[in-house]
């Protein structure tokens, strides 16, 4: 199953080390990290999501809690969240197919960043399986570099 | 005020009169902080055993208690002890000098980054920028250490931080405000309810008591619970002392290494109701299967071990006192006696097929005989080996302290612990119990020991090999034995010498009495060798 926890951490060196260490040291998959500073400056957020069997994600959330620096462990359910996730990528083409990406674009409200000879950079933000579905549609045109900042959720209540 | 007078002030003020440790230029400032105050340095061998000796002292004075030790090789050398005391839940709070800040993160000598090697052996941990923070960071770093499920705490101080003033006056602070840590857990009546409803339907309830019973000081309300409502009570290897082994409820240490019949009587149990303890595979090998069988109650101050090895049927989060408070004044029926009966009874007819030599000393006569000889309140400390599973197996407890590294399972333990507990109550008797293996892990200690009057009793159980893992090899490789003979050396007659400690040796069991009686009755620091046949084995 998968796991989205919403965490607010002290916005300190280490934190994020530590964070991260926790999972690496019990043998937990981090899918997908996503950081950020919140309103208030000392308290950054951050959005991890994993996947594991139930007993798992239990010991996630519990372990989380039970860092000092972490102030507060929300786990998502994703039906009642919202997930996002924004990605940069190059795509290749040429002046025979590039209208049929711009086309593409259009369609999928990807957003022509900046246009060369050689490539189109996009950026394009979707739910997350929505960024693969993306991903699947220009992959015959050639990739030729790709930056996602991993899934962003909040709860809507 | 500089940050390292800072420093002293704060363990001042926590009440600190003696710190374990071995100094180094990155920590001198400290040192000299150390020089003008009152606290007493205690100056060990090997950094590893300044951890292993604040472990004893926490363990006895139930507080947190403290060593410092150089950066680099200083600090790394304290790791051991820090990953022993994290995996026991024991509170030391370790200082370690770091290099200048401004040279962080450059690779220069003696420089190692603590805090990220240590992460997942502390609690938590503190790397100083500031000398205005020295304050608050040892105000949360004792009180981290010490509250929940306890454990170590880092403070990795740069010389430029100890040597900078403080920009204001110091104040230690009253109290601590942490958003992220907040320990104090309230008993959840609803969970109370549903325990007492579970032994309300139970015929053959049974308590596991772990070492958490010990870290809440939680013994007298374990025993004050099994009495009123007649429950027997098996512990965990780290649990041995919540109950004295002749109390008619008691059954005995569980696990692999345990007692058969303490592993009968949770096979026959249809409640078990573990307390403070994170049963790990030593424990009870298959949990799962334990579960599918009998309704498990999991009592325990840390929320993450409830159901990390067991699925609980009842998890119930909190202080053992509080909750055992709250039980006490339950309406639970109390157990039928068929049940104790039927222990008692599977108790007697389990044979031990174990077979010793009679040539040389018996280590279950030596332990039983030790443990009934020493005060009523002595400390009791194990090593890690056969030795250890001999004293877990063997030792009477009566009203005194059995302690060991039952998580790390750390050799060369029980000489530094022993020394840090007889330095914080003087007046109780202390006794190492070792292997010669892992005598030799720590004997350099017997210089603090020596020098500083300490008068612990070291005891070695000599059989010229690493026996357990000997005894590993006997079982699993066709007694291939591999790299585990230690031979005739050294003469442990002129390492007593060298120190200038009384030696006491015994070889047979018909001299054991006599020769107990002399090494315990001796006033000083002295030490005991007693000779077991290598063919000697736990199982």
């Amino acid at each position: 199953m998968k796991g989205i926890f919403s965490v607010l951490v002290e916005n300190k060196e280490g934190v994020l080390s530590a964070i991260s260490g926790l999972f690496a040291r019990r043998g937990y998959n981090i899918d997908s990290l996503a950081v950020g500073e919140t309103d208030d400056r000392s308290v950054s957020s951050m959005t991890i999501v994993s996947t594991g069997d139930q007993r798992t994600i239990d010991q996630i959330e519990k372990q989380l809690n039970k860092k000092v620096d972490v102030i507060k462990v929300r786990r998502l359910d994703e039906a009642k969240s919202i997930s996002l996730e924004m990605m940069l990528v190059k795509v290749s083409c040429t002046p025979a197919n590039r209208s049929s990406l711009i086309e593409l674009c259009q369609i999928t409200g990807a957003k022509i960043m900046k246009v060369s000879p050689k490539f189109l950079l996009l950026e394009y933000h979707a739910e997350p399986e929505g960024v693969e579905d993306f991903i699947d549609l220009i992959k015959s045109y050639g990739i030729l570099d790709i930056q996602r900042t991993g899934t962003i959720s909040l709860s809507k209540t | 005020m500089t940050g390292a007078e800072a420093m002293v002030k704060c363990l001042e003020a926590e009440g600190i009169t003696r710190v374990f440790g071995y100094p180094g230029v990155a920590i001198a400032p400290f040192y000299e902080g150390l020089y003008n105050s009152s606290i007493e340095h205690v100056l060990v061998r090997q950094e590893q055993n300044a951890g292993h000796a604040a472990s004893g002292y926490a363990r006895l004075s139930r507080k947190p208690a403290v060593c410092c030790v150089t950066s680099g090789p200083g600090a790394t050398n304290l790791i051991t002890a820090l990953a022993t005391c994290y995996a026991d839940s024991i509170p030391i709070i370790a200082i370690s000098g770091q290099v200048s800040s401004e040279l962080l993160g450059r690779d220069v000598f003696q420089e190692a980054d603590m805090t990220g090697a240590t992460r997942s052996f502390v609690k938590h941990s503190y790397l100083v920028k500031d000398p205005d923070d020295l304050p608050r960071i040892f105000k949360e770093a004792f009180y981290i250490a010490s509250t929940g499920r306890k454990g170590p705490v880092l403070i990795d101080v740069p010389i430029d931080v100890q040597n900078k003033k403080l920009s204001r006056e110091f104040k230690y602070p009253d109290e601590v405000n942490m958003r992220g840590y907040k320990p104090e857990v309230k008993v959840n009546l609803q969970q109370i309810k549903k325990v007492v409803a579970a032994l309300d339907k139970a015929k053959k309830p049974l308590i596991c008591a772990g070492g958490g019973v010990i870290l809440g000081d939680g013994e007298e309300h374990i025993r004050a619970f099994c009495e009123k409502f007649n429950i027997p009570v098996v512990s965990t290897m780290m649990g041995i002392g919540v109950m004295p082994k002749k109390h008619p409820l008691y059954f005995g240490m569980l696990g692999n290494n345990g007692k058969p019949y303490a592993n009968k009587a949770v096979g026959r149990s249809d409640l078990l109701i573990i307390v403070g303890a994170r049963l790990a595979d030593r424990a009870i090998p298959k949990p799962e299967n334990l579960v599918r069988r009998v309704g498990v109650i999991h009592i325990d101050i840390d929320t993450a071990e409830i159901g990390k090895n067991m699925g609980p049927t009842i998890p119930l989060v909190g202080d053992v006192k509080d909750i055992f408070e709250a039980l006490m004044e339950q309406e639970i029926p109390v157990a039928d006696q068929s049940w104790i009966d039927e222990l008692e009874e599977v108790k007697h007819s389990t044979v031990d097929p174990r077979v010793f030599s009679d040539k040389l000393v018996n280590p279950n006569l030596l332990v039983q005989m030790l443990s009934e000889k020493m005060d009523d309140n002595a400390v009791y400390v194990a090593d890690v080996g056969q030795n250890q599973l001999w004293s877990a197996d063997n030792y009477v407890m009566k009203n005194g302290r059995f302690m060991t590294t039952g998580g790390m399972g750390t050799m060369g333990y029980s000489i530094p612990a022993a020394m840090g507990a007889k330095m914080y109550d003087p007046s109780v008797q202390a006794v190492a119990v070792c292997g010669d293996g892992s005598f030799q892990m720590s004997m350099n200690e017997l210089a603090t020991i020596r020098v500083n009057q300490v008068p612990v009793k070291v005891l070695v159980m000599k059989n010229r090999f690493l026996g357990l893992v000997r005894e590993y090899q006997y079982n699993t490789y066709d007694s291939h034995y591999s790299g585990v003979r230690l031979y005739d050396w050294p003469r442990y007659d002129k390492i007593a010498e060298a120190y200038e400690m009384p030696f006491f040796s015994c070889s047979h069991d018909a001299d054991l009495e006599k020769t107990l009686d002399e090494f315990l009755a001796c006033p000083d620091a002295c030490l005991m060798v007693c000779d077991v046949d290598s063919e000697d084995r736990v199982k």
